[in-house]
């Protein structure tokens, strides 16, 4: 019994690892369809972007960005500056107008590439937690000093903080992600 | 983290390397423990915990596959509730030196003292004759992992609002799952030896299942 027992526990745990990664892919769809929501996040944003995907980046008020650092600058797809605005009380860039992206990591690094080099990004991956957004345009969270335990890169998806990483991140049309740095 | 200096190991490779040198620290610990007389309980329990830090640090390439909740449980059964608590905070600080501390270090001291002392609530019910239940055992340990994980989800309304916490539990099932099926695994491998050993080292106080003869 004992030696059946451990073996077949083994073969299970070993098949559910095998399996995790679609186990988690398809709870990642349901997750996503929670978030879906993604009218209002595009307020702020030029209104031929209301189909697409966009990205955000916002830089705290004591860590400017070199370049973005008055408003927020917003680029096309093609890497264009198509305005700025003033109006959002925050500083950095967003960058739209694509469409098609599942993959939020993928859609993140071709939207920042965009930019030219000015919002790039910095991750590092665990083994078991996937990637691990510690830099962009720049900004390593490490080097962010104040009155807190430590800040960190967060991830927002539609308006709301985002409940997966951005390597499990499933996106759908019109989906606005951004990042902003969060303390603790 | 493991850094193999000049050499590049393949995730599967550590996974190798960290399975092997946890074996050498389970079959030193149950090697040593046969000359130790027998009521050196806090021995035991101070082994038992080192395995148990060691274990999860070296199964890191794992996701949530660790054998501390079950050890926790079996604390918990054997040496009951108290001890169990104190096992359960120095394993959570102890591997998150490693793994990274932070505020849900608290949380996990927290998810698997509640573990220990569900282990301790139970000990009566999770032996058959004396001896202990290891489907039983399985049994708890699987629905434990759920609920440890949950506690740890928790932590995460310091940053987020109450209504993301369905989706966050949510979006954490199939780790959740991970945990539980592990668990059941290491309760197959662990649960009989370590009952043996925490038999034969148990306090008068809490005798749960029979000394088993010893062989020295």
């Amino acid at each position: 019994m004992s030696d059946r027992f451990r073996l077949g526990s083994t073969v299970l745990l070993v098949v559910v690892l095998l399996l995790l990664p679609f186990i988690r892919d398809s709870v990642n769809e349901e997750v996503a369809r929670f978030v879906s929501d993604s009218e209002s996040s595009h307020a702020g944003l030029p209104t031929e972007w209301d189909e697409n995907q966009v990205i955000c980046i916002y830089f705290p008020a004591e860590y400017p960005h070199p370049v973005y650092s008055s408003g927020v600058s917003m680029i096309d797809a093609e890497g264009s500056i198509i305005g700025v605005n003033n109006d959002l009380n925050l500083t950095g860039a967003c960058v739209g107008g694509f469409e098609g992206y599942t993959d939020g990591m993928n859609f993140m690094m071709d939207a920042t590439r965009v930019a030219g080099g000015h919002l790039a990004v910095g991750y590092s991956v665990n083994p078991n937690w996937g990637e691990f957004v510690h830099t962009i345009g720049g900004l390593n969270d490490q080097e962010i000093q104040g009155d807190f335990n430590g800040a960190y890169w967060s991830l927002t998806h539609n308006g709301r903080y985002s409940v997966v990483g951005i390597g499990s991140l499933v996106m759908e049309e019109g989906d606005v992600i951004s990042w902003n740095i969060e303390t603790w | 983290m493991l850094d193999a200096h000049a050499i590049v190991l393949s995730p599967f490779e550590t996974l190798v390397l960290n399975l092997s040198l946890l074996a050498v620290v389970a079959w030193s610990i149950w090697k040593a423990e046969k000359s130790l007389d027998s009521g050196s309980d806090l021995t035991i329990l101070a082994l038992i915990t080192i395995f148990a830090i060691t274990g999860r640090i070296l199964l890191e390439p794992l996701p949530n596959v660790q054998p501390v909740t079950v050890v926790v449980l079996l604390v918990g059964i054997h040496y009951g509730a108290t001890r169990s608590i104190g096992v359960a905070a120095i394993i959570a600080i102890s591997s998150n030196l490693v793994m990274g501390h932070g505020i849900w270090t608290f949380y996990q001291a927290l998810g698997w003292s509640l573990v220990g002392v569900t282990g301790a609530l139970l000990s009566q019910s999770l032996r058959v004759d004396d001896k202990i239940s290891v489907p039983r055992v399985a049994g708890v340990s699987f629905v434990v992992a759920f609920a440890f994980d949950w506690v740890v989800s928790a932590s995460v309304l310091h940053t987020l609002p109450l209504e993301t916490l369905p989706v966050y539990i949510l979006a954490g099932l199939p780790f959740d799952l991970v945990h539980g099926v592990g668990n059941i695994a290491f309760a197959a491998w662990m649960a009989e030896p370590i009952s043996d050993i925490m038999s034969r080292h148990s306090t008068s106080r809490e005798v749960v299942v029979r000394p088993v003869k010893s062989s020295s």
